[in-house]
């Protein structure tokens, strides 16, 4: 009996619909030497996110300039699935991004995208290993606007700006909202490093949005009557210490 | 109101100032005043000398001053046609007849009782005319000093025009319709040879805004294809007559602008409002789009911006203005520059 393969499937992400037209004529191209199937397409990152909650598709195809999420971005939250799909990246023209590609050999099309270099990516997708996130983390040239976070099969994203502030607790970083908190699998420096504009360190294990913060209190301790300061963040009763070290911000704010 | 040819159209530096730009009616102005108080600070022996020497020179300067300046205002259409040499040589006789003008006219203003009158008048005579000559000295070296940079901003505006992105983009748009819709393809494709013919065409400093509107039009009829209805423009125009010249490529890259930092950071888009206006002697451009949240905001030097504001200021002097409006939700540029007519050919 003949094994037969099962047809690759492929997402397409762009925002511009005359691009994600031209892309599905060349994959239709295709077809008849590789055998694949168009299972969806998406015009933005969040967009994208949502569909591949329910879709599972073998390969992703991701422009990487795009509104609200670049694709780059996009590429990370995907990383969160169970099962990340094999991604390909599409670009008009961008140096920076090129070099970085060749550097780390990740899978890119050069738009106007030929059919033949289409082809062969497709090819080798199934084979390819995704691009880790410490790759992409340094492909990324700006902050992520969102971090994300895996649950029930579907990557959640948490935008920065509503992040209030970030503790670190053993294995984890715990993402406080004015809703609700979220645990994520990253490093609270790798974290400071990336966020240096947004966020401030005030302690070993806390990063608080500067956006975020409310005051100073200073607040002595019932049992060694010593005081310290502390961060009154908008909207929370708790008071987040600072340490000892970084009592200097209390006067960079003021 | 000038005309395009005394706006340094010519790259040579050998033409002389155009007498009817504010910025050479101000720079006269100011440095023969200026030299009133040198002369004044070397005659006097105390302030108080100083200060009444100042005013009584001044007295006797405004007038010579202003009818120089005046007349050459009235010959300086003239003046643009004769041979460098001759027009240097018609200005310092013009100076002189006015200084003898205002000396017959003024009498003790000028020449005291206690003066020998010939010595005076010679000294008026070398003096005037020695300014006049040192200021049109000024005025070459400061269009020396210039033309490399006028050439400079215009190369760079043709680079910046020709932008990599722009051009792959385009392709891109073209190739996503040669089968699906050939004949838009077609109109795309002529739209697009139409604006880089435009665009590599330009040698010349100024160009008709009828052109520049074209072109406009053209570059944003080929975005409106790959955008969609992620782009919405308003275009207002009013009273724009149809003989006026602008620097070529002043509107587009403001547009092109607009695109960029305005309408693709935004997932459903926006507007660009285009207003083009006829205001007395000026001509008005405003290009306004969306202003995105920080955290959409791209990237990105305003070069494009920059190159603009060194051309109007190199092409007009302090004649043209140029400001940058920014709020929470929109960003708006607007260009005021001289209505320069079209030389009839």
């Amino acid at each position: 009996m003949n094994y037969v393969e099962l047809p690759l499937t492929v997402f397409v992400v762009d925002d511009e619909a005359p691009a994600r037209t031209r892309l599905k004529e060349l994959l239709a191209d295709c077809n008849s030497q590789l055998p694949l199937e168009v299972i969806g397409e998406a015009s933005n990152g969040v967009e994208a996110l949502e569909k591949l909650a329910e879709l599972q598709p073998d390969v992703v195809l991701i422009d990487i300039r795009m509104p609200q999420m670049d694709g780059i971005e996009l590429a990370r939250h995907l990383r969160k699935l169970p099962d990340p799909p094999a991604i390909i990246f599409t670009t008009a023209y961008d140096a920076y991004a090129v070099k970085a590609f060749e550097l780390h050999a990740i899978d890119y099309l050069l738009k106007p995208i030929r059919l033949g270099r289409l082809f062969d990516a497709l090819t080798h997708a199934r084979k390819a290993v995704p691009p880790t996130i410490e790759v992409l983390q340094e492909l990324l040239p700006e902050p992520r606007k969102n971090l994300s976070i895996h649950e029930r099969g579907r990557v959640i994203l948490i935008p920065i700006e509503e992040v209030l502030f970030l503790r670190a607790e053993q294995k984890y970083v715990t993402v406080h909202t004015e809703d609700r908190e979220y645990l994520i699998e990253e490093a609270l420096s790798m974290l400071e490093k990336e966020h240096a504009a947004r966020f401030v360190r005030i302690h070993r294990n806390c990063l608080v949005a500067k956006d975020a913060i409310e005051g100073f209190e200073k607040v002595t301790d019932p049992e060694n009557g010593e005081s310290h300061w502390t961060v009154k963040i908008k909207g929370l009763a708790e008071r987040l210490p600072i340490s000892r070290r970084q009592q200097f911000i209390v006067k960079s704010f003021k | 109101m000038p005309t395009s040819q005394i706006i340094r159209q010519n790259p040579s530096y050998d033409v002389l100032p155009d007498f009817r730009s504010l910025g050479v009616l101000l720079r006269t102005l100011v440095s023969c005043n200026a030299a009133a108080l040198v002369v004044a600070l070397m005659r006097a022996d105390n302030w108080s000398g100083v200060l009444r020497d100042f005013v009584q020179t001044g007295a006797a300067l405004q007038p010579v001053l202003l009818g120089c300046l005046l007349a050459l205002y009235v010959l300086s259409p003239a003046l643009a046609r004769l041979s460098y040499r001759r027009g240097v040589a018609v200005v310092l006789a013009v100076v002189a007849v006015i200084v003898l003008a205002a000396v017959e006219a003024g009498g003790e203003l000028y020449i005291s009782r206690y003066e020998q009158a010939d010595l005076a008048l010679a000294r008026y005579l070398v003096g005037t005319v020695g300014l006049a000559s040192a200021l049109l000295f000024y005025f070459r070296l400061r269009a020396i000093a210039l033309s490399p940079s006028i050439y400079k901003a215009r190369v760079q505006a043709l680079q910046a025009r020709i932008r990599p992105h722009f051009l792959f983009n385009c392709i891109n748009t073209v190739l996503s319709l040669v089968r699906s819709d050939p004949r838009r393809a077609e109109t795309a494709l002529e739209d697009m040879s139409d604006l880089f013919r435009m665009a590599m065409a330009q040698d010349r400093e100024l160009v008709p805004l009828r052109d520049e509107i074209e072109l406009s039009r053209r570059y944003l009829a080929l975005e409106k294809l790959r955008l969609g209805d992620r782009l919405q423009f308003h275009w207002h125009q009013a009273e724009i007559p149809d003989d006026a010249m602008v620097p070529a490529l002043i509107l587009q890259p403001l547009l092109e602008n607009a695109v960029y930092h305005g309408i693709e950071p935004l997932p459903d888009g926006g507007v660009i409002d285009v207003l083009l206006e006829r205001k007395g002697g000026s001509i008005q451009i405003d290009v306004s789009n969306p202003n995105s949240k920080p955290a959409y905001r791209r990237r990105g030097n305003k070069l494009a911006l920059g190159n603009i504001r060194e051309r109007l200021d190199l092409l007009f002097d302090i004649e043209a203005q140029y400001r940058v409006d920014e709020a929470a939700d929109y960003y708006r540029v607007r260009i005021l520059m001289p209505y320069v007519k079209e030389e009839p050919s």
